[in-house]
């Protein structure tokens, strides 16, 4: 017998709201790397203009989310989703963002900027990118704590190619060196949207352990 | 356990009435100065258990218990335990208020009184400092003679508060204490027991899951299993810890509203 029959339906549509969300910025980060690939500049401003959605989504998702926490006052494993939907939200809109600055920089590219090398090494990053994302949410819906470490593996993957791309980058003329400065930026902003979906890994495991795990230390302050 | 150890302990209680097993196997320890909550199912033996802390049960014929249950390691079923001395030190607060039919002077005064204070000057001072304490004395100083059932509910059951603190009890048993009051009294009483924690022992059997949330520092969840089992506890662990992970399954089911 259940009995906050009421309030564990509103729990489940504010966590289908999320999976919405979810999916529809896999969407955008694949429009993104098309957009990119492609030097779109149409494509380009639509997902500057799509990033709306996102804040709104996420203010929804927000403000069910304190609206639960308000009037049904969860405890356990109900009180740690509905922060972690929350909190997972506010990950997904960021990531929306730095699609838009994926945009915002394509804008101003010019159209032989990009060799091969270049367009193939971003492409990888973006669509391992992508693929962290789909996995965190498939992380999510499974509650599979074991694929939290998968994800880390995941990121490692795309980090080193961030770095690799940094590293072996050539900046061509001094003239150029703004757009340069761009490109690299792309690359950095795919990587970072990857450790975001680290990051929802990490949220499943709260809400399937209950602990807060320690930060990742960095490499570099050990 | 804050360097005040534990001031009652149950050992292995099993408690039956007549044949019937109504708890088994209960081993708890109510640590000293907190406030300590059963929550559980209705019929999940919170309130028998509740009531063997201060030998209640005793009145009931056919009752016995197996087990240990001890007031500052003496255990409180020996032979030769004063039953009178210990509902004096384990004072008990009802679900429903019930003043005695006499003055709100009369309804503090009774116990001192009939503990053989006579002095009119030391009780009114009781009187004054139990009110006080039981935060209902401005609302009720200057009617002092007036009937204690006249009161409203929630004042009503701030004055059998202050009756249980006019003997200078250790520890206070509260068996659903608000569920037949307003919700302002519920937050008053709430305060009065977070105040009280200062001083004494408190044990709160409450059927409002938030009320256990936010009043006390430790919650032993209770169930039946099967009908016709008796009750046990299930888990046991501080407040926040059963409130945000529980670790047993069951507790989870209940606390969160998903049963079976």
């Amino acid at each position: 017998m259940e009995v906050r029959k009421t309030f564990h339906e509103q729990l489940d549509d504010l966590y289908a709201g999320l999976l919405h969300m979810g999916s529809d910025l896999m969407e955008t980060i694949e429009k993104t790397r098309l957009c990119f690939l492609d030097l779109d500049k149409e494509a380009a401003d639509q997902i500057i203009c799509g990033d709306d959605v996102f804040d709104d989504y996420r203010n929804n998702l927000e403000e069910g989310g304190l609206e639960l926490i308000a009037r049904q006052a969860p405890v356990a494993v109900d009180l740690r989703l509905v922060i972690v939907i929350m909190r997972i939200a506010s990950h997904f809109e960021r990531m929306a963002d730095l699609c838009e600055d994926i945009a915002t920089a394509v804008k101003n590219i010019p159209a032989d900027f990009l060799t091969a090398w270049i367009k193939d090494t971003i492409d990888e990053m973006a669509r391992r990118a992508n693929r962290l994302v789909e996995r965190s949410i498939e992380c999510l819906k499974e509650r599979n704590v074991e694929m939290v470490r998968e994800l880390e593996s995941m990121d490692d993957a795309v980090d080193k190619l961030n770095r690799r791309f940094w590293k072996e980058f050539d900046r061509g003329r001094e003239e150029d060196i703004e757009v340069a400065i761009r490109v690299v930026m792309i690359s950095r902003f795919f990587e970072r949207i990857a450790d975001h979906a680290v990051d929802i890994g990490e949220h499943v495991r709260f809400v399937v352990e209950g602990t807060i795990a320690p930060l990742a230390i960095n490499d570099e302050c050990q | 356990m804050n360097g005040n150890g534990h001031k009652m302990q149950v050992k292995n209680l099993s408690m039956y009435y007549e044949d019937f097993k109504a708890l088994e196997d209960i081993s708890l320890d109510f640590p000293s100065r907190r406030i300590t909550a059963l929550i559980g199912p209705s019929g999940c033996g919170k309130s028998t258990l509740v009531r063997c802390l201060n030998r209640m049960n005793d009145l009931i014929e056919g009752s016995r218990i197996e087990g240990e249950i001890t007031l500052d390691g003496q255990n409180i079923n020996g032979t030769g335990y004063d039953v009178i001395s210990l509902r004096r030190r384990v004072g008990m607060v009802f679900q429903r208020p019930n003043p005695f039919p006499k003055s709100i002077y009369e309804n503090v005064a009774y116990g001192p009184r009939l503990a053989g204070t006579k002095d009119k000057e030391k009780l009114d001072f009781i009187v004054e400092d139990s009110l006080k304490k039981a935060a209902l004395w401005d609302e009720v100083k200057k009617i002092l003679r007036e009937s204690g059932q006249k009161l409203s509910g929630g004042q009503q059951q701030r004055l059998c508060i202050a009756r249980v603190m006019a003997v200078k009890p250790e520890v206070i048993l509260f068996d659903e204490p608000c569920s037949a009051i307003d919700p302002i009294s519920t937050q008053k009483i709430e305060d009065l027991m977070a105040e009280l924690k200062k001083n004494y022992t408190m044990v709160i059997v409450t059927h409002n899951m938030q009320q256990a949330a936010r009043v006390s520092d430790y919650t032993a969840f209770m169930l039946v299993q099967e009908q016709g089992e008796p009750g046990r506890i299930i888990e046991f662990d501080d407040t926040n810890t059963i409130f945000t992970n529980p670790s047993d399954k069951r507790t989870e089911n209940y606390i969160t509203g998903r049963f079976g």
